[in-house]
This record gives C-alpha cells, sequence and structure tokens, in this order.
C-alpha cells in the first residue's frame, strides 16, 4: 500500500508535464481543429535547444536560467512549426498539414540527433536532493519543483485565455473563425499565437522532462508524442480541464503500473487506458459540447 | 404512410419539437411549413433517423421505425434532400446517382460482384433516364463540386430519386432559386408524384407550397398548429398570427 | 544490377503498405496502425516458413489472412472514434502491437540452433529465399507479382461503384447514410481490405529482410504507410506509387550524395511537399 501511494504521488507530480503536452495538443485542436504532430519533438527540441545554446555562451548556468532557455526556445520552435506547417497550406487540406507537421518532427529529431550524435545530454536539475519526509510517504524535492513550475504555467496560460483581449480573441476564433474575421480579428495572428504560446509551455515541459530524468535523449519524443495524444484524447479534445486532470492520471498510473508490472510493460497498460476511455467514453473526461449538428 | 404520434425531440433544454402529431397519406404532397426555429427540419431528421426522437413513435406504413438507422430507414424507402446542399463533390455527376442506388430492388438485381464490383454498363438506363429527368445528362461526368448551384439542386433532387423512394422529404430544395426554377422545380415534383412518390415539402418560398402541395401542416415552436388545404391555411389567423407576430 | 534490384524489392514491399493505407484513406479514415499489420503479417510468414517449414506462397496466405482480420477487429471500434482522434486511437495500437512483439518469445529446436522470434532480438534467420535457391532478380520478380496484383485490385476498385462509394463515405457520412449506404460494412471493409494488403506486404518483407524485430514496425513506418498515398495524392493509386518511388530513391540514393543528412532532409522534404502541392502529385481530381 505504501509502494502504491508513494508511486501513484510520484506520478501525479510527473504528469502535470504531460499535463502540459495535453494543453498543447489540444488548445492547437481546439483553435485550429488540427493536430500537431510535431508538438512532443518540439518540446524536446526545445529543452536540447536551451541547453545547447545556452551551453556555448555560459558554461555553468545555473539550472533555472536552463529552464527559461528551454522555455523561450519552445516558443520560438512553436512559431516555426506554425509558418512551416499552417500558415501556408490551406485549413480544408487536412491531411496535408497532419503530413507536415509529421515531416517537422522528424526533421526536429534528426536534428537534435545530429547535434548530439545521438547520445543522451546531461540536463539540470533543481532540488533533486531535496526530500519532504510525511510521515512514512517523500515527496522528491525536484518532482515538487516540476508540478509547481507546470501548475504555474497553466495557470498563467488560463489567465491569458480569460483574462487578455488576446485570450478572448483565441476563444472566438476556436468557435467560429469565420465570424471571428468579421469581427476584425486577424486569424492568422491568432493562430500564430497560439503555437507560440503552446510553443512555451512545451518548452517548459521538456524542460520539466530533463530535470526529473536528469538527461535529454532523442529517444524522448516517441513515447512523449503518444502519451500526450493519450492525454488529450483522454481528456477530452479542445479541453484545456480535461488535459490537465488527465495529465494527472495518466502519470499517476504509470507510475504504479510501472512499480508493480516494470517498465517494458508499463506502456502497454498506458495504451490499455486509452482504449477503455475510447470504448466507455470516446469524448473524453470533458466531452466538448455536441451540438444539433 | 407516415405517422409521427407525439414525437418530441429534445436538445438539452430546447424543445425543437414537442408533441408533434403528424400523417402523411399514401401519394400526396404535403406541404410542412412555419417561421424559422419551427422544428421543420428537425421534423426531417427525426423522421430520416438523424436523430432518435425523445418521446413518441413513428410509424411508416405500420412499421415502428423508430430505433431504425438511417441507411435501414432508406432502404425502406424513406429518402432526403439537405437544406444546405451535400453532394459528394468529387464524384462526378453520374457517380453520385450510381452510388445511391441502394434500394431492395437495385440490390436484389446484378448479386453481389455484379453491384459492387461490375462496371457502369448495366445500369446506365437507368441514369441516363435520371439524369435526362433533371437535365444533367451533359455533365453526367462533370465534378459535383463544379455544378452551377441550380445544376446541384436538381442533382440532390436526382440523387434521391436514385433510391428508388417511396417517401421523399424535401428540405427547401427551393432556397436560392428565382421564378423559373422555382418553376421547373415544382414540374419535376408534380411528375414525382405521378411515378408514384409521396412528397412531403419543406419549404419556405409559398409560391411553391401554395401551388404544388396537396395538403399543409404549420409549425410553430415544434407544434403543430393548423392543418388544411392551402386556400384553409392561407385564410387561417392562427397560421397568419405565427408568420406576422413576432416570427 | 543487384543493387537496384534490392531497390526495387523494397519499393515493391512499400508499395504495398501504402497501398494498404490509400484504401482506408479514401473512406476518410486517418489510419497510424498499417505498421501493425504489416508486423503481424511479417511474424506469421517468417514463423510459418522457418518453424512449419511452409513454403512461403500459403504462408502469405496466412499473413494475409491474419491481417486482415486483425484489420476488421481494429474496423470496428475504430467506427465509434472521430477524426483526428482515430489517429490517436491507431497510433496506440501500433505502438502497443510493436510493444507485444517486443516481448514475444517463441523458439524452437531445428537440430542444435533455436529458432523463432526472441523478444527485443527479434527473429533471425528468416531464410527462404537463400534456402531455395533464389536469386535477387526472382525475388524481385516475386514481391512485384503480389505489388501489381493489389495495385490491379485497388484500381479495379477505383473504377467499380465500390470505389465511388468509399469516396462517398469519405467525403461525407452523413450524406452516404442518406442515400442508404451501410458506414459500418463500407468502412470495415475498407480497413479489412487494406490489413490484408499489409499483411502480404509484411510477409515479404521479413523474407526480403530475412531478421526482423519490434523497431522495423514502430512510428516511422506507420507513418511511411499514409505518407505515401498522401504524397502521392488521394486520387490515383499510381499517385501512391509513385510517392514510394520518390521517397525511397531520395532515402536510398540520397545516402550517396548526403550521407547521413537526408534523413534531415528528408522531413524537410515532406514539408515542402505539403506547402507546394496539398493535395498531392496527383492532387484533386481533374480540377
Amino acid at each position: 500500500m505504501l509502494d502504491f501511494i508513494q508511486a501513484t504521488s510520484d506520478g501525479v507530480l510527473f504528469g502535470a508535464t504531460y499535463a502540459l503536452i495535453g494543453i498543447g495538443f489540444t488548445l492547437v485542436f481546439g483553435v485550429m481543429h488540427k493536430l500537431n504532430l510535431a508538438y512532443g519533438a518540439a518540446s524536446i527540441g526545445a529543452a536540447y535547444a536551451g541547453l545547447l545554446i545556452l551551453g556555448a555562451f555560459w558554461a555553468e548556468a545555473p539550472a533555472w536560467i536552463v529552464f527559461l532557455g528551454a522555455f523561450l526556445a519552445g516558443g520560438l520552435i512553436g512559431w516555426l512549426v506554425y509558418v512551416t506547417c499552417f500558415h501556408f497550406i490551406p485549413s480544408a487540406s487536412a491531411l496535408a498539414t497532419l503530413m507536415a507537421t509529421v515531416g517537422m518532427l522528424l526533421l526536429i529529431d534528426e536534428i537534435v540527433v545530429h547535434a548530439t550524435d545521438g547520445l543522451p545530454l546531461n540536463y539540470p536539475a533543481l532540488f533533486s536532493d531535496v526530500m519532504l519526509h510525511l510521515g512514512d510517504y517523500y515527496l522528491r524535492g525536484d518532482l515538487l519543483l516540476v508540478f509547481t513550475l507546470s501548475v504555474l504555467c497553466m495557470v498563467g496560460l488560463l489567465a491569458l485565455l480569460y483574462r487578455t483581449r488576446l485570450g478572448l480573441a483565441t476563444r472566438a476564433v476556436a468557435q467560429q473563425p469565420i465570424a471571428a474575421q468579421l469581427c476584425g480579428i486577424r486569424v492568422a495572428r491568432v493562430n500564430a499565437m497560439t503555437f507560440v504560446i503552446t510553443g512555451l509551455l512545451g518548452g517548459l515541459a521538456g524542460a520539466m522532462i530533463g530535470a526529473s530524468v536528469g538527461a535529454l535523449s532523442p529517444l524522448l519524443t516517441t513515447p512523449l508524442t503518444i502519451k500526450g495524444l493519450i492525454v488529450t484524447v483522454i481528456g477530452g479534445l479542445g479541453s484545456i480541464p480535461g488535459a490537465i486532470v488527465a495529465g494527472l492520471l495518466v502519470g499517476g498510473f504509470e507510475s504504479v503500473f510501472q512499480q508493480f508490472r516494470g517498465v517494458t510493460e508499463r506502456d502497454l497498460y498506458v495504451m490499455l487506458l486509452l482504449f477503455v476511455f475510447l470504448f466507455f467514453r470516446p469524448g473524453g473526461i470533458f466531452a466538448a459540447k455536441g451540438g444539433r449538428d | 404512410m407516415l405517422e409521427l404520434k407525439s414525437v418530441s425531440r429534445h436538445f438539452g433544454g430546447v424543445k425543437a419539437i414537442d408533441g408533434l402529431d403528424l400523417r402523411v397519406r399514401e401519394g400526396e404532397i404535403l406541404g410542412l411549413i412555419g417561421p424559422n426555429g419551427s422544428g421543420k427540419s428537425t421534423a426531417v431528421n427525426v423522421i430520416t433517423g438523424l436523430f432518435p426522437p425523445t418521446t413518441g413513435s413513428i410509424h411508416f406504413r405500420d412499421e415502428e421505425i423508430g430505433k431504425l438507422p438511417t441507411h435501414k430507414r432508406l432502404h425502406l424507402g424513406i429518402a432526403r434532400t439537405f437544406q444546405n446542399i451535400r453532394l459528394f463533390g468529387q464524384l462526378t455527376v453520374w457517380q453520385n446517382l450510381w452510388v445511391a442506388q441502394n434500394s431492395p430492388e437495385d440490390r436484389a438485381r446484378h448479386g453481389f460482384f455484379g453491384r459492387w464490383l461490375g462496371g457502369q454498363k448495366g445500369v446506365r438506363a437507368e441514369i441516363g433516364e435520371l439524369l435526362e429527368f433533371s437535365g444533367l445528362a451533359h455533365k453526367q461526368d462533370e465534378l459535383a463540386a463544379n455544378l452551377a448551384f441550380g445544376e446541384q439542386r436538381r442533382l440532390e433532387l436526382a440523387r434521391a430519386l436514385a433510391t428508388r423512394p417511396k417517401l421523399l422529404l424535401l428540405d427547401e430544395p427551393a432556397a436560392g432559386m428565382n421564378s423559373e426554377e422555382v418553376g421547373q422545380l415544382r414540374e419535376r415534383i408534380l411528375r414525382t408524384r405521378e411515378k408514384g412518390v409521396t412528397v412531403v415539402l419543406v419549404e419556405h418560398v409559398m409560391e411553391l407550397v401554395m401551388g404544388v402541395t396537396d395538403r399543409i401542416a404549420v409549425l410553430n415552436f415544434g407544434r403543430k398548429i393548423a392543418e388544411g388545404t392551402p386556400a384553409e391555411i392561407q385564410n387561417d389567423p392562427l397560421v397568419k398570427k405565427a408568420y406576422l407576430g413576432g416570427a | 544490377m543487384d543493387f537496384y534490384y534490392g531497390l526495387a524489392q523494397i519499393i515493391g514491399i512499400h508499395t504495398l503498405l501504402g497501398l494498404s493505407a490509400y484504401i482506408v484513406l479514401l473512406t476518410g479514415q486517418v489510419t497510424m496502425a498499417q505498421a501493425a499489420f504489416f508486423a503481424i503479417g511479417a511474424y506469421a510468414a517468417g514463423m510459418l516458413t522457418v518453424l512449419a517449414g511452409w513454403h512461403l506462397v500459403p504462408a502469405l496466405g496466412v499473413s494475409a489472412i491474419l491481417g486482415s482480420i486483425t484489420a476488421a477487429a481494429v474496423g470496428f471500434p475504430a467506427l465509434r472514434v472521430k477524426g483526428l482522434m482515430l489517429v490517436v486511437a491507431t497510433l496506440a495500437f501500433g505502438e502497443g502491437v510493436r510493444l507485444f512483439f517486443f516481448n514475444f518469445d517463441y523458439q524452437v529446436a531445428k537440430g542444435e540452433v533455436k529458432v523463432g522470434p526472441l523478444g527485443g532480438e527479434g527473429f533471425r534467420q528468416i531464410r527462404f529465399f537463400p534456402e531455395n535457391g533464389w536469386t535477387t532478380g526472382e525475388v524481385m520478380l516475386f514481391i512485384w507479382i503480389f505489388a501489381i496484383a493489389a495495385l490491379a485490385l485497388l484500381w479495379w476498385f477505383d473504377r467499380s461503384r465500390y470505389g465511388a462509394v468509399l469516396r462517398a463515405v469519405g467525403e461525407d457520412e452523413l450524406a452516404a447514410q442518406s442515400v442508404g449506404i451501410n458506414l459500418t460494412a463500407v468502412k470495415v471493409s475498407a480497413f479489412s481490405v487494406g490489413g490484408a494488403i499489409a499483411g502480404i506486404g509484411g510477409g515479404l518483407y521479413a523474407h526480403y529482410t530475412t531478421h526482423i524485430e519490434h523497431a522495423n514496425f514502430n512510428v516511422l513506418v506507420a507513418t511511411f504507410a499514409i505518407a505515401y498515398p498522401i504524397v502521392g495524392g488521394l486520387s490515383s493509386v499510381f499517385g501512391t506509387v509513385l510517392a514510394v518511388i520518390f521517397v525511397q530513391g531520395f532515402l536510398i540514393e540520397g545516402l550517396r550524395f548526403l550521407g547521413d543528412w537526408r534523413n534531415l532532409l528528408f522531413g524537410a522534404l515532406i514539408v515542402l511537399a505539403m506547402n507546394v502541392r496539398p493535395s498531392g502529385f496527383f492532387g484533386k481530381r481533374r480540377a
């Protein structure tokens, strides 16, 4: 029982990173009704970019500056993905944009492999030796940081969406892109900003994953992409609260599966979780409301 | 032929149709009119099986069909056209009609392989006839998406007829048409009835409704408020109030 | 000459992979599961020829059947999942199958040696072709017989009512239902046919490369499967073949000029292709 609760709490804390990735997928889907399959790779890529670029100028940069580097790199990469995959391709060609994001996923993956010769890189962590003890359980300091920073990001995002004009414009475009345009909202700009914002979130997620594992490796991209997508689907495509809850849920489950069945079977169980959800609640936890049409 | 008994369809809190009783007699052309939001399109959607009714029953030729999926209702003989045209844009005119040949009669001929994997020869006659009827023979190899608006409307109708319906529901087929086109539509509806098809016409264009229907049912707020011949409906005070009073 | 035979072999196998996705994509279902059916076909055919001593042709028949049945099993629940969620679900399924083979052990002793799949190490010594004295040229022809058969089949579908119905479902499910088309039958049948084609492709792949492992059936392969019909355009089967030739030709020939960088440029190439021709080589039909 102790193990179970410990595994769950560790998993839920780490799950905040999945929640961020899930939010990124779901926000782009909500605003543009498209999937950005490059997102997972872009997030890890941003962590790499932050680390390597910073490392070229400032050898022993403090951890939080490295995190900031990843955060900002994420925004830039997000914008790049927007321009290469969504800006020029007509919005009606859904397959073309999907394929283009896959192309970007492959491109980012290869750039990372080329830049590092495929070897893992050490990534700084904060508070990795700190443990908060609560009776028989303990909370890892680094995971707490991951959780806290991720939550701060989510709060920031929600504030942006619900308290700023950009957020209002974004929600308008998500609901009625043509009407939004007719009201003078520059849809292309909103779309670009959506990618920048999700890119920032993704960059932080990438940094946090690197921080909890202690290293970055190109092998992280595929599992992260798949888990992020699973989180998005379980949470409900287009629902940010759904992505948050689902992210924590998947993080928790994954950790428990790993505790009791080992690493190799863990991913199989996460997929089973997806299929269970698809069977019983295909719309996700917070299904978007269906209309009359 | 078709009977709706106390049919309601709710969407959350909205009662799109509420306790609707409707009878369609075989061989007639029934008009279904009412202000916007009165539930006409919802009625068509419920009859064809897009949504199940929240309450009430629907009988087609004495058979309860409320639980049947849309394509099975088509096999029984209920076909429809759409208010906003839903053609298969990337298929040609000919192919749009070809894929619609799903009536029991068509399924019985040719056998499985002939029907699915055979070429176009076996059905050239029937499809040719439909093309002639709709004035689209010269465009048979054109992609549906490239047709002019009036031609697309004619194809919608032709495609519904390709299913050999016994009951045909037309959802605002005259929207956007000029007088001449409306006149041609009227002719086609009458000729369709002559071939033995019962027609329900949902429409706003009064010129068409008054000129082609045998009876009219009027809906408002999801309920039937009047029913009768075109002459009776035109003089009905309730109907006038519904249309003029705040609709 | 052997080099070109080898290139033709891989093009033939990938044509089967691409065509398996083509027919499913016509119905509007974006599937990332084709690599999984490919894998099942590969392991099945390999096990039958190596462990049970079967001839390759009946083994391929079993691959086709297994691929088809699994695909149908995926096709039914896929009906409940809409649009982009299907991408995720099939992606997860594909990864699940890969993980299954990663953990799959089934070894049999042949003389002193143990043969058969061994988890992460994969399945070695699938030597039907060399053991039976096939030349590279003969293998190439053998592969292409199947590739051409699949091409011919799908080309015939495209000209028949079935093909038009597939596309009608892909365009507008509501309208399709309303004219009496049974969506379930159409969508699941497309998956089944695709699964059979992928199964045969996988069986051929296993014997072409003589050693298969879980990593040969990963997300990248699943991506290739749908990339071919998307880049080639959905209006004609020949678009898919052209895309395979283009991609494989680039990747293999590109090795000569670009070395390691060709993988990098491959991603960039796809992005470029989608921006320049969003509807693929053979784009919209007769615009």
